[in-house]
């Protein structure tokens, strides 16, 4: 019964984390549509399970490179809601210090090496945390999350090419939303994204991402892989983003149907998912969710007003930061 | 005291920084085994193993993205690019990954990396292996850029650039590599920020990077000759740059060449005079003049080379033009 | 072909100068760098120097005139023998000629449009001979290699005469019609091909019409600025060098720090200056009395001089109640100290050692009337006769002498010329 116990606690804890996310995602979308959130915003809503899924089967020390759709991996990997909206609104208490804002949120002490704004930039740094794990011998694992518009990235294939010569505890995570940007990923993808990986001798999977527990089955076995010395890997993950490209993007009709929005919700919400799952399984009730999902908005409530209310960097910490043994760079 | 060739002194640099901190690790092209094709690295792969000296596939933007991410996460990578040419392949990897991670993380993280690479023409390399790009990095905040004048000076900024907590580019002038200079036996380190005052002056204030700091000390002597008291000073680093020894040196002579390898415009010596300009504005009885690599493609054929580069004679014409307050620029 | 002496800008806000003396004289022959003239502004006195060689003709500021910067004040001619009518102001020249013909009042001319235009052609007249116009009428149109443009009257009043046609090309500054203020009683119309004769004078006056005025001529044009480096300027800001001073001696641009320790820098030459400052008095005394003097004391083996210096000796003892008192004798040469205490012969006064208080000369043994200058800053008196009276002039630095004192030494010094025997003896 202590390992049903576990499982169960890890179950609420999975759950409740997508519903942060998702959470999260509801009040950003909110304050970049109320004008009170300055510049441009991606919406992780209804990629939950990707990022939950690997996550939980990651230490704090363990490594992730986030990507501009990266407020999931960030409350995934740890964050807390108060400095992820000061972020966001580019306050001072940001995880950033507000010099980062939505592109490059990270909550850094929990392993998060940062969002990186440039498609498939991350994927060099990732990798290149695997390699000082592997020289440094701590066993640590690094997972790269990247998009399928990334793929077509020339430095993906350089970075896998050496991660597998020198089996680098890496796991390259393709969150497969079906658009590269405004465009669907049929017509900027020849071939296979799996066949892409398998062709440096990389282990590939391809695993329904909107199922967390699969995802996170998956992950347990890889990280543990990883662990040991067989990686890299690689993993796509068939989601869906509910918003467009970016919160601005709301007339997307000629790249997609609302219709196949509407069932992608209905019949594949990762969180109502894994709600009636655990239902199914007696392991909450129907209640329970509700007190979880009320909980959670409300916290994420209070954390908004927070943020809002919370101050703007000193206009003397503009060139703090610059560079690490320099106070100030221009001083 | 000894002389050793300036491919000797870095040599030495690494292996010293190798011996002393284990986190600290060499890769690129043709490091090991091969010592690079200018045999500076020969003999560190022996002496430290293949584990801390990495032959890499020749993929410039992954190794050095790599490098940024093991910087991040514990190790302390040396990059070898060949040729400071292969610069523009790596720019999004050194230039949005490496120089901006410690800022947009509001400083929380750190990218103590070294991308050795070099500089110079007239080795009828033609285009694309004679670039003196220096400039192009030292334009963007975040990173430290060094460019050593000697065996001596190539040692100890090195070993400094090494051990500083920010990604260092150091530019060595290829033509130098087999140029000797005393060195001592014992360990020393240069610091960044500091700049050299070779020779004093009176009459004119001649400052000179990497290899042309030779240049200008010739010239001071060809100037000497004519009665004329020429200052020579070596930034060393161009970031960060020490403005004020420039400064003072320029407000006793009231004159000032700037000379640099860089093409001359948009560069280094537009900066280093416009800053003179700026700051030392009325205590200049001369204008400011500059030498720098002619605004073309570095030729092939060299009938054609030879002229794009500033040699001594050029310097010390144009320094006792200023001298004789000759006008340059008619009204 | 000659060209203009002019005004020279000198002073950092100066708009006219003090024409204080002329060095040549009208018809001298002149080299490029000679000093033509003296000028004076709100800082300084100094001599100006020709810019080229020839003749100097045509002198028309007199020395005393105060003169706008810019303004011709002379003519530099090839030839000493240049006829009157080409060597008189184009000004007055054009005017006197077009005097019988075009009235009188202001000239419009053909304006330059065009950064590198010398002519226009006038495309249409707006207005007729004798019409009324208003400031901003438009008077004609104009076409330059660039552009058709209308020019517009600068004046209200009446087109007095229209000096070209339409068509013509007409060289720019040229006039090529004339506004007066009142009603012309004969209007002048005509075109400027078929008036040569109009057209020439008309345009040699050009350059006078112009609003803007010449400027110096620089050994560096930069649009009138004086080239000179940042750290010239700071440094003659600081000295208080006034770098004119530098354009004016002639010294190429652009000036450098070491320009300012070239002697042109320092201050003016100190001869101008005294002249400037200089204090002048005169005095006239009958000269019976001293001639009876002199006819008696020559039989008695003494001399004039040693008896000159005597009385003044005396005056300026009694003036300024100095205890020893030398005056240096001119033309002689001698020193004696305290004549007036001495033997009339003055031989054992002789005084090599002691500077001299004074410098007497005397003019009356020739047919000079005045010399001025040459004395450092020592008072100066000078003695030369005119019919049966003595002139009497004393020149003194008032920085040495004030008027009081000089007035009383020359007061002194006439009276004791006028009754030699009774102040001597």
């Amino acid at each position: 019964m202590a390992k049903a116990k576990t499982n169960t606690d890890d179950y609420l804890r999975m759950y409740r984390q997508m519903v942060r996310i998702r959470a999260f995602e509801d009040q950003a979308n909110q304050l970049y549509l109320s004008a009170k959130m300055p510049g441009l915003t991606h919406m992780y809503s209804g990629q939950e399970a990707v990022a939950v899924g690997i996550c939980e089967a990651l230490t704090p020390q363990d490594h992730i490179t986030s990507t501009h759709r990266g407020h999931g991996h960030c409350v995934a990997k740890g964050a807390e809601f108060k400095p992820m909206f000061c972020e966001l609104l580019g306050k001072a208490e940001g995880y950033c210090r507000g010099k980062g804002g939505s592109m490059h949120i990270a909550d850094q002490s929990n392993g998060n090496l940062g969002a990186n704004a440039i498609v498939g930039g991350s994927m060099g740094i990732a990798t290149g945390a695997a390699l000082s794990h592997k020289m440094l011998g701590d066993g640590q694992v690094t997972v790269c999350f990247f998009g399928d518009g990334a793929t077509a990235q020339g430095l993906w294939y350089e970075v896998m090419n050496m991660a597998a010569l020198w089996k680098l505890p890496v796991i390259y995570a393709c969150e497969n939303n079906g658009y590269s940007e405004y465009t669907r990923t049929e017509e900027i993808a020849a071939g296979s994204i799996t066949a892409r990986a398998e062709a440096f001798g990389i282990e590939s999977f391809s695993i329904d991402g909107q199922d967390v527990l699969a995802v996170n089955r998956l992950a347990q076995d890889l990280v543990a892989r990883c662990r040991k010395g067989e990686g890299p890997f690689f993993i796509e993950l068939k989601t869906y983003r509910y918003h467009g490209h970016h919160v601005g993007d709301i007339n997307r009709d000629y790249y997609r149907s609302k219709e196949e929005e509407a069932e992608w919700k209905k019949s594949r919400d990762p969180i109502t998912g894994f709600g009636t799952w655990l239902q199914s399984e007696g392991i909450v009730s129907s209640d329970d969710l509700v007190a979880i999902n009320d909980e959670v908005r409300a916290d994420a409530e209070a954390a908004v007003k927070y943020a809002l209310d919370s101050a703007y960097p000193d206009g003397s910490e503009v060139d703090m930061h610059v560079y690490s043994d320099t106070e100030h760079a221009l001083a | 005291m000894r002389e050793i060739t300036l491919s000797q002194a870095v040599n030495e640099a690494i292996a010293e920084e190798m011996r002393r901190d284990e986190t600290v690790f060499l890769m690129g092209e043709d490091v090991a085994e091969a010592g690079t094709p200018f045999k500076i690295t020969s003999g560190l792969v022996e002496e430290f193993g293949t584990s801390r000296v990495i032959d890499t596939p020749i993929s410039e933007p992954g190794f050095v993205g790599l490098a940024v991410g093991a910087a991040m996460t514990g190790t302390r990578p040396l990059v070898d690019l060949m040729f400071g040419d292969f610069l523009f392949l790596v720019m999004d990897q050194l230039c949005n990954q490496a120089a901006k991670t410690h800022y947009m993380s509001g400083g929380k993280l750190k990218v103590p990396m070294v991308l050795r690479t070099n500089l110079g023409a007239t080795r009828r390399s033609a285009a694309q292996h004679s670039q003196s790009l220096h400039a192009l990095v030292a334009h963007i905040p975040g990173l430290r850029v060094a460019l050593p004048s000697s065996a001596y000076e190539a040692k100890g900024l090195l070993k400094t650039a090494i051990r500083d907590d920010n990604p260092v580019v150091i530019f060595e002038d290829k033509l130098m590599y087999q140029d000797k200079a005393p060195v001592p036996e014992e360990e020393y380190l240069l610091p960044f920020g500091q700049a050299n005052i070779l020779r004093e002056g009176r009459d004119v204030t001649l400052i000179g990077t990497s290899s042309m700091v030779q240049v200008c000390l010739k010239a001071a002597g060809l100037l000497e000759a004519q009665g004329i008291s020429a200052e020579v000073i070596d930034p060393r680093t161009i970031v960060p740059l020490d403005e004020a020894t420039i400064l003072d040196s320029v407000r006793k002579t009231s004159r000032a060449v700037v000379v640099d390898e860089g093409h001359r415009s948009y560069g280094v010596t537009a900066e280093i005079a416009a800053r003179i300009s700026e700051k030392a504005f009325y205590h200049l009885d001369a204008p400011v003049l500059r030498f720098g690599a002619m605004d073309v493609p570095v030729p092939f054929s060299p009938a054609l080379e030879d002229l794009t580069v500033a040699t001594p004679d050029q310097v010390a014409e144009a320094a006792a033009r200023l001298c004789r307050g000759e006008m340059f620029h008619a009204a | 072909m000659p060209h203009d002496v002019i005004m020279p800008a000198l002073g950092m806000a100066q708009d006219k100068g003090v024409l204080v003396a002329w060095l040549k004289q009208e018809g001298d022959e002149v080299r490029e760098g000679d000093p033509l003239f003296e000028v004076e502004t709100d800082k300084a006195t100094m001599e100006v120097e020709a810019q080229g060689a020839g003749f100097l003709i045509d002198l028309r500021a007199a020395e005393g005139d105060s003169v706008p910067v810019g303004e011709i004040i002379a003519r530099i001619a090839e030839t000493a023998g240049t006829p009157a009518a080409k060597t008189a102001p184009p000004e007055d020249d054009a005017a006197d000629d077009m005097s019988a013909s075009v009235p009188e009042g202001r000239k419009v001319i053909m304006p330059a449009l065009g950064m590198a235009q010398d002519t226009g052609r006038i495309v249409g007249w707006a207005v007729a001979a004798g019409d009324s116009v208003s400031e901003g009428d438009t008077l004609f149109e104009v076409e330059t290699d660039k552009a058709t443009m209308e020019v517009a009257a600068e004046c209200d009043g009446y087109v007095a005469a229209i000096l070209a046609e339409a068509g013509d090309d007409v060289p720019v500054g040229e006039t090529i019609a004339v506004i007066s203020g009142t009603r012309p009683e004969a209007p002048v119309s005509r075109g400027a091909a078929s008036e040569p004769q109009a057209a020439a004078p008309a345009q040699a006056a050009a350059p006078n019409l112009s609003s803007q005025p010449a400027r110096p001529p620089a050994p560096i044009e930069a649009g009138g600025r004086i080239l000179a480096s940042p750290k010239a300027r700071r440094l003659a800001q600081e000295r208080g060098i006034d770098l004119a001073r530098l354009v004016a001696a002639g010294l190429a641009q652009p000036f450098h720090a070491a320009d300012l320790d070239r002697p042109e820098a320092a201050a003016p030459a100190p001869r101008p200056a005294m002249q400037l400052a200089t204090l002048r008095l005169s005095a006239r005394a009958p000269a019976a009395g001293f001639d009876a003097l002199i006819g008696w004391a020559e039989g008695e083996g003494a001399e004039s001089g040693a008896i000159l210096a005597a009385l003044a000796s005396g005056a300026l003892r009694e003036t300024t109640g100095a205890e020893r008192i030398a005056i240096e004798l001119r033309p002689q040469g001698r020193c004696l100290h305290d004549a007036d205490l001495a033997r009339p012969d003055g031989h054992d006064r002789d005084d090599a050692e002691t500077p001299p208080t004074l410098i007497l000369r005397d003019l009356t043994a020739t047919r000079l009337t005045a010399i001025e200058g040459g004395t450092a800053n020592l008072p100066a008196l000078t003695l030369s006769r005119d019919r049966d009276d003595l002139v009497l002039s004393l020149s003194v630095d008032p920085e040495t002498m004030d008027e009081a004192l000089a007035t009383g030494l020359l007061a002194g010094f006439a009276d004791r010329i006028a009754d030699p025997l009774r102040q001597l003896f």
